[in-house]
């Protein structure tokens, strides 16, 4: 393969005013958005649904001990039982709870948009506001009303 | 990125199954999202539930059967996921493979262990070391 030459970076258009030479020995702009982006929830929720995958690896292996300890028996599962009650245990419940929500509502976000709706400015914000946050209210509700009918106790 | 790109009838070969990895990503999310929902309810039904509860609920086929679904269909979505997730973080094409490798192997451990549980207590099998040498 032969290098291309360098070519210099093309002024007209440019507004960054700086230039970076490419792998390919080009010489180019910087890409504006490295300076022009700013936050915005959109953003937020994509990456969150990456950080729920990964999570719900790691909460998986939990669900499969739980499996594993009903196949091993009555003590087993009492024993498991009992990690899940310790204060420790509640807490990756509800972490557990938290992760599954947000799989749920930022999935159906993916899903929307991936088949083109919902793309507008306004509404991909709001399902993203959903992704990202309801998870928490909802997470918590479900702790909440296990705990008032008695199901699990401290 | 690895190599030179390999052609088919002039068409990159890349070309030929990327279309077919993403569709099957949506299908199973799409397949995910009200199994996500039906085990959000049985975690609900069955959170500090006594040991016989729980085997009844397992003793309803359509429990167990929807319980092996969600478990295959959950390992063969995070397998396709992670592989993206290392495609872009992991720069070197040996390392991505072997840590693909790896966590596929894994995955396939935790769906077999997963079914291999789901169908014993469905079948009300005998507590687990029975069977196993013991």
């Amino acid at each position: 393969m032969t290098q291309p030459s360098p070519t210099p970076g093309v002024a007209s258009g440019d507004r960054t005013g700086r230039f970076v030479t490419q792998p390919n020995g080009h010489v180019t702009p910087l890409s504006p958005h490295m300076d022009i982006w700013r936050w915005h929830v959109t953003m937020a929720a994509s990456i969150l649904f990456r950080a729920t995958i990964i999570a719900a690896t790691v909460g998986v292996l939990f669900v499969t001990a739980w499996l594993g300890a009903l196949a091993c028996g009555p003590e087993a599962y009492e024993t498991a039982l009992a990690l899940a009650g310790s204060p420790l245990g509640l807490f990756v419940g509800f972490g557990l709870t938290a992760v599954l929500f947000s799989f749920i509502l930022n999935g159906a976000r993916h899903t929307i948009n991936d088949t083109g709706n919902g793309l507008t400015i306004k509404t991909s914000t709001t399902l993203s506001n959903i992704a990202v946050w309801a998870p928490v209210p909802l997470a918590v509700l479900f702790w909440v009303v296990l705990f008032a009918v008695g199901r699990v106790s401290l | 990125m690895s190599g030179a790109a390999k052609f088919k009838n002039n068409v990159k070969i890349s070309e030929r199954h990327g279309a077919g990895e993403w569709a099957a990503e949506r299908v199973l999310l799409v397949i995910l999202l009200p199994l996500g929902l039906w085990v959000a309810s049985t975690g609900f039904t069955l959170a500090g539930a006594a040991y016989k509860v729980v085997l009844d609920w397992f003793a309803s086929p359509l429990n167990a059967g929807l319980l092996a679904v969600t478990a295959v269909v959950f390992f063969c979505y995070v397998s396709l996921a992670w592989k993206v997730i290392l495609e872009d973080y992991v720069p070197q094409p040996g390392a991505r493979k072997a840590l693909l490798g790896l966590l596929n192997l894994v995955f396939l451990v935790l769906a077999a262990a997963s079914v291999f549980f789901i169908v014993r207590l469905a079948l009300g099998s005998a507590p687990l070391p029975a069977g196993l040498g013991a």
